[in-house]
C-alpha cells in the first residue's frame, strides 16, 4: 500500500512493520518514500541520502527505509544529523524524531539546530504522546490528558514547537498533517530549501491519543494567502494553535527565509562541498 | 642538581606567561625543564603560580623547596616564603611582569638576547623590552647553575602532545564543550584547524559533542571529543552506542577531582574506574593513560588505531597535571598510523541485524554478544604489541612501585637512587597479562595514585588476584600533584 518503489532501486528493507494497523506512521513513511523516489528520479542517488531516527514508535521508520544512516539514541537525532552533515556535507540528511524525542529529551538540540542552520531536514512525528512506552504525556500533550502516570490529568501548558523554532532563528518552519501527500509535498519543498528545515507532523495515535476531531480543525495556510516570507505572519499563525484541544490548526509552510548555511562558515567544509568529497576521502 | 623556581601572582598578572618565557629559554639553552601550573577557578585576582624545575639531567617533576621565588604580588611571598631554600632568592618589587622577566634571566645568568628573542613572540614588544632591560640591569644577584650543551629539545605540554598525536593520526573533526582541564585541547586544536585542514566545533553541550562526533564517524571521518568528569558522565550513553553500533570514536577524559563539580582546576586520578565502566551494557572500552607529553602523542595515536581497527570507543585518560604541565622532549613520539575503516551504511543503537535493522531475535542477540566478546579477545591480543606497561629503575630490585598517568614524572624522579623498580601502567583496559608475573617477582608492592582510594590497587586485585596492603598505598588527594622530594621520603618509609 505504500510501496511505490520503482524497479531500479528498492527502499524496502524487507522488515515487516510493527506499527499498529492503520498507524499514521505508515502515511509518513509513504510520503517520505515518495519524496525520495521523486528526488532519485530527478537524478539523485540513493547513497546521496542519510537518515537518522530516534527512539519511540517513529524510530522504527529506520527499519522500513533502506537508506544509509543510523537509528540513534533517544533525543539525539539532531546532533547525529549534524555530525553526519559535517562528516560529509554533500549528503542529503533527513532526521526523524517523535515529539518526546524532539521536544522533551532533545529540546536543547532543537533550539540550537534552528540557530546553527545546518543544511538538513527534520521531521517530527508529533502524536502528542509517548506511545511506545504506552501512553504518557509529552511536552505537546494537551492539558487535561489523563493516563496512568497522570491520573488527575496533565496540568501544565503544552509547548509550541513552531514558536520555539521561529524564536530560535529557524529558516524553514512547517506543519503538516500525517497524510502521505502532505508529507511528500512539504519534504520536497524542504529538500529544495538550503538550510535547516523543520517539519512538525501532526499525527493521531490510534491507541493512546486518537485526537478526535483533529482533522476537522486543520486548514491550509496556502489557501488563506499566507506570506511565508513574513516572520510576523508566521508568528501570528504559529500562535493560533497552542497544542491544546479545540483550536483551529493551520498547516503548511509558516516561514521560509534563505540564510547562510552553517557549513558555509567553514572553508574546510566548503572545500569538501566544492570537491564533492567527504573527510573519509582525505588521506593524510 | 635540581633548581626550582616558583612564579606566583594574581590571575591576570602573567605568572604563566613569565614561566613559559623562562622555561623555553632554559630548554633552548640545553637544560631539562619541567613546569607545572596551579590556578584557581577565577579570572582576575586570587593566587596562581607556576613551578619550574630545571637541571642538566632529566627532570619530570617539581620539588617542595624553591631556589628562586618570583613574587608578582605580596600574597605569593606570604604563601610560599616558608618553602624557600636557605640560600634562596626572592624577586620582589612593585614593577611589572617583564621587569621580573629581566631580573629572573639575570639571576639565572641567561643572556639578555635570549629574553629578547622570546619577547618577539609576544605583543607590545617595545614596552616589554624596555621594562625587561630595566629589570635585567637592576638585578645584581646570580645563582650558580651548571653550564649545559645540547640545545634544541622541545618544551611542550601534555595537551600539545595529545594535539600532535591526534593530528598525526589524521584527526578530521573534534567536538567539545569547554570544561577544565580538557579545554586547553579544544583551544589548541581550534587554533590548528585551518592550517591542518580539520574541523573543530563547540556545540551546545557534551551530549551533543559526542553524538556529533559519532554522526561524523559513520561517514568515515576520524572524530574525537574531549571533556572532564561531569561532561564525561553526560557522554556515557553515547559511548555505549559506540559499543553497540560499532562506531569508532576517541574520547579524551581529562579528569578532575570529583565528586560532582569537584575541583575544576586541580589534579586528580579518581576517574580510573569511571573510564573503565563508562556507559551501560557489556561492551569493550579501551582505556589508556599517558604519563607525559610524548606518551600523550603515542597513546592518542593508539586510541585512533584501536578505535578504527575494531570500531570501538577509546578513552584517553589524563588529568590536569598532564594537560597543563610542560615537559622537555628528548625523543620523537612513535605514532601508530591507522586507516579510515568506516563508511556510511546502516548503523543502529538497538540490537540489530547485519543490515542494520532492529531485532529481538534470540539467535542474533546471542551472536552479537559473542561477536563483541570475540572482538575484545582480539583487542587484548593485539594490544600486547604495544607498550602496555613500562618498567624503570633497578631491574633486580624486589621493591616494585606501581603508578599510572601523570604521576609518572614524580615517581621517576623520586626513585632515582632508591632500591626500587617502577612499573608504569599505560593500558588500563586491556590490562596486560604480563603484569602479573612482574608483580610476582616483587617482595614489596607499593602503589602511588592521586586519589583517596588508590584504584589502581583494585584494578590489580581484579586482574591478577594480588592484594596490595593499605599501608603500601601512597595517596595524595588534596588536588595537588606529587612532588619528587616528598614522594621519595614516602617511598623510603616503605622499602
Amino acid at each position: 500500500m505504500f510501496g511505490m518503489a520503482s524497479k531500479k532501486f528498492s527502499m524496502e528493507t524487507g522488515k515487516q512493520p510493527t506499527w499498529c494497523p492503520g498507524c499514521f506512521n505508515f502515511q509518513i513513511l509513504a510520503g517520505v518514500k515518495n519524496a525520495i523516489i521523486r528526488e532519485i528520479e530527478n537524478g539523485g542517488q540513493k547513497d546521496d541520502f542519510a537518515i537518522v531516527s530516534g527512539i519511540g514508535c517513529h524510530g522504527k521508520i529506520f527499519d522500513y527505509l533502506n537508506l544509509n544512516g543510523i537509528n540513534t539514541l533517544h533525543g539525539r537525532v539532531l546532533p547525529t544529523c549534524f555530525g553526519i552533515k559535517l562528516g560529509n556535507p554533500n549528503l542529503s540528511v533527513i532526521g526523524f524524531s517523535g515529539d518526546g524525542d524532539a521536544y522533551a529529551e532533545g529540546i536543547e538540540h532543537f533550539i540550537h539546530a534552528c540557530r546553527y542552520n545546518p543544511d538538513f531536514k527534520y521531521i517530527v512525528h508529533n502524536n502528542q504522546v509517548f506511545a511506545l512506552t504506552v501512553g504518557q504525556p509529552t511536552p505537546t500533550t494537551e492539558q487535561g490528558f489523563k493516563d496512568k502516570t497522570n491520573p488527575d490529568g496533565v496540568k501544565v501548558k503544552p509547548l509550541n514547537p513552531l514558536k520555539i523554532a521561529l524564536a530560535s532563528g529557524a529558516s524553514f518552519v512547517a506543519r503538516v498533517f500525517a497524510d502521505s501527500c502532505q508529507v511528500e509535498q512539504v519534504l520536497l519543498e524542504a529538500l529544495k530549501h538550503k538550510g535547516f528545515a523543520f517539519i512538525d507532523v501532526i499525527q493521531p495515535c490510534l491507541v493512546f491519543h486518537p485526537g478526535k476531531g483533529l482533522k476537522e480543525r486543520l486548514y491550509s495556510l496556502e489557501s488563506e494567502g499566507h506570506d511565508k516570507t513574513s516572520f510576523e505572519q508566521a508568528w501570528e499563525k504559529a500562535s493560533e494553535y497552542d497544542y491544546n484541544d479545540g483550536q483551529k490548526i493551520p498547516v503548511g509552510i509558516f516561514y521560509q527565509k534563505q540564510e547562510k548555511v552553517f557549513e558555509d562558515n567553514y572553508p574546510q567544509l566548503v572545500s569538501l562541498k566544492d570537491k564533492k568529497i567527504s573527510w573519509k576521502d582525505i588521506k593524510r | 642538581m635540581r633548581f626550582n623556581i616558583l612564579i606566583g601572582g594574581k590571575a591576570g598578572q602573567g605568572a604563566n606567561v613569565l614561566a613559559l618565557l623562562v622555561g623555553r629559554a632554559l630548554v633552548k639553552q640545553g637544560y631539562y625543564v619541567f613546569m607545572s601550573r596551579e590556578y584557581q577557578s577565577l579570572i582576575r585576582g586570587g593566587h596562581n603560580f607556576n613551578v619550574l624545575t630545571f637541571s642538566d639531567n632529566e627532570v619530570r617533576s617539581n620539588d617542595s623547596k624553591f631556589d628562586i621565588l618570583v613574587c608578582l604580588d605580596e600574597n605569593t611571598k606570604k604563601i610560599h616564603k616558608r618553602n624557600l631554600s636557605k640560600s634562596g632568592i626572592v624577586l620582589n618589587s612593585s614593577q611589572g611582569t617583564m621587569f621580573f622577566a629581566g631580573s629572573l634571566f639575570k639571576v639565572l645568568g641567561l643572556d639578555f638576547n635570549l629574553l629578547e628573542n622570546e619577547l618577539r613572540n609576544l605583543r607590545n614588544f617595545d614596552e616589554n623590552i624596555k621594562s625587561a632591560k630595566e629589570g635585567y640591569n637592576a638585578e645584581k644577584r646570580k645563582i650558580d647553575i651548571p653550564k649545559v650543551e645540547n640545545p634544541g629539545r622541545e618544551f611542550i605540554s601534555g595537551t600539545q602532545g595529545i594535539s600532535k598525536g591526534a593530528l598525526e593520526s589524521g584527526l578530521d573533526l573534534y567536538f567539545a564543550y569547554p570544561m577544565t582541564p580538557a579545554t586547553p585541547l579544544l583551544s589548541e586544536l581550534a587554533e590548528n584547524q585551518f592550517n591542518h585542514n580539520f574541523l573543530v566545533f563547540e556545540p551546545e553541550n557534551e551530549i551533543s559533542a559526542i553524538n556529533m562526533a559519532l554522526g561524523a564517524a559513520i561517514t568515515g571521518a576520524k572524530s574525537m571529543t574531549g571533556t572532564s568528569g561531569g561532561g564525561f558522565d553526560l557522554m556515557t550513553e553515547a559511548l555505549s552506542m559506540s559499543g553497540q553500533a560499532e562506531i569508532p570514536i576517541v574520547v579524551y577524559l581529562a579528569s578532575r577531582p570529583g565528586p560532582s563539580t569537584g575541583l575544576a582546576t586541580c589534579t586528580g586520578q579518581g576517574d580510573l574506574q569511571l573510564a573503565r565502566h563508562s556507559g551501560h551494557g557489556e561492551f569493550f572500552r579501551l582505556v589508556v593513560a599517558p604519563g607525559d607529553s610524548v606518551e600523550a602523542s603515542e597513546l592518542t595515536s593508539e586510541c585512533f588505531y584501536f578505535s578504527q581497527k575494531y570500531k570501538i570507543p577509546s578513552i584517553l585518560l589524563g588529568d590536569k597535571h598532564l594537560a597543563e604541565s610542560f615537559y622537555t622532549i628528548n625523543e620523537k613520539p612513535k605514532i601508530t598510523k591507522s586507516e579510515k575503516t568506516t563508511s556510511l551504511m546502516r548503523y543502529n543503537s538497538y540490537e540489530h541485524t547485519k543490515t542494520g535493522e532492529s531485532t529481538e531475535d534470540a539467535e542474533i542477540i546471542k551472536k552479537n554478544f559473542d561477536a563483541r566478546k570475540e572482538k575484545q579477545e582480539k583487542i587484548e591480543k593485539d594490544a600486547e604489541r604495544f607498550k602496555m606497561f613500562k618498567i624503570f629503575g633497578r631491574r633486580d630490585s624486589k621493591n616494585l612501585v606501581i603508578g599510572w598517568g601523570s604521576t609518572k614524572g614524580a615517581i621517576l624522579d623520586a626513585i632515582n637512587g632508591l632500591d626500587a623498580r617502577f612499573l608504569q601502567v599505560l593500558y588500563i583496559e586491556p590490562f596486560s597479562r604480563r603484569i602479573k608475573s612482574e608483580l610476582e617477582k616483587a617482595e614489596k608492592i607499593i602503589i602511588i595514585e592521586n586519589s583517596a582510594t588508590g584504584m589502581i590497587a583494585d584494578l590489580i586485585r581484579e586482574k591478577t588476584g594480588i592484594l596490595i596492603e593499605s599501608k603500601n598505598k601512597i595517596l595524595k588527594y588534596d588536588g595537588m600533584p606529587f612532588l619528587a622530594d616528598e614522594l621519595k621520603k614516602e617511598i623510603q618509609k616503605r622499602i
